[in-house]
């Protein structure tokens, strides 16, 4: 059983301010908190607890703010910027190496997952 | 991008962006390249469409301001590191 915020299904069970931050790519538990103070929910307010209109209110918010599919597309687009333009910041992207100094003989594991020119699939 | 914004980044307002003193009027006017070691240097509106030739440690690189390049520094368009490339021995 889920309950459905802005097309994403979210566990009954959760609270809404995780719920929102572990669900929603753009969210974390900061926004959800502000978001949750605008349409009047209380802190502890469960999800299955939401109201037809607070979730209605919510999905409104949220369409406000930049986040999944959109955020992912700006990230793309300010990575392939940099390349284009031919920063060091840019190369250090395409070869998926650390960007700001970090060793990279050993560790530097997270830089190779992230750092590409295609970041994020859309 | 409002263009103040790009040009501070994380600097305050009362300081303004990072500027050392170029010759670009004459750059502009003779246009050759400003030879120069201030990497440091942010990129500010008036530089775009002059030629710069920026120091890496070793020798000088070449460069031509575009419009995207505004806000960032002149070194960052200047490696300082050679990429790593494995030479094959002939035996």
């Amino acid at each position: 059983m889920g309950v459905v915020v802005f097309g994403k299904s979210i566990k009954h069970n959760f609270s809404v301010k995780v719920g929102l931050a572990k669900t929603i790519f753009g969210i974390g538990y900061d926004t959800a908190e502000r978001l949750m103070a605008k349409v009047k929910i209380y802190p502890q307010c469960k999800m299955n607890q939401l109201t037809e209109p607070q979730i209605m209110d919510l999905n409104r918010e949220i369409s406000q703010l930049l986040v999944e599919g959109h955020l992912k597309q700006k990230i793309n687009n300010d990575i392939k910027l940099k390349k284009d333009i031919g920063s060091i910041a840019g190369m250090r992207h395409y070869y998926g190496f650390p960007v700001r100094g970090q060793r990279t003989c050993t560790n530097a594991s997270t830089a190779r997952r992230l750092n590409k020119v295609n970041r994020y699939r859309l | 991008m409002n263009s103040s914004i790009r040009l501070l980044r994380a600097r305050s307002v009362w300081k303004g962006p990072f500027i050392v003193p170029l010759p670009i009027a004459q750059a502009i006017k003779n246009k050759t390249p400003i030879r120069t070691k201030a990497r440091n240097c942010t990129i500010i509106p008036q530089f775009v469409g002059v030629k710069f030739e920026i120091h890496n440690g070793k020798d000088f690189v070449e460069l031509e301001v575009t419009d995207d390049m505004v806000g960032s520094k002149l070194g960052d368009f200047a490696p300082t590191r050679k990429k790593f490339m494995y030479k094959y021995s002939k035996n």
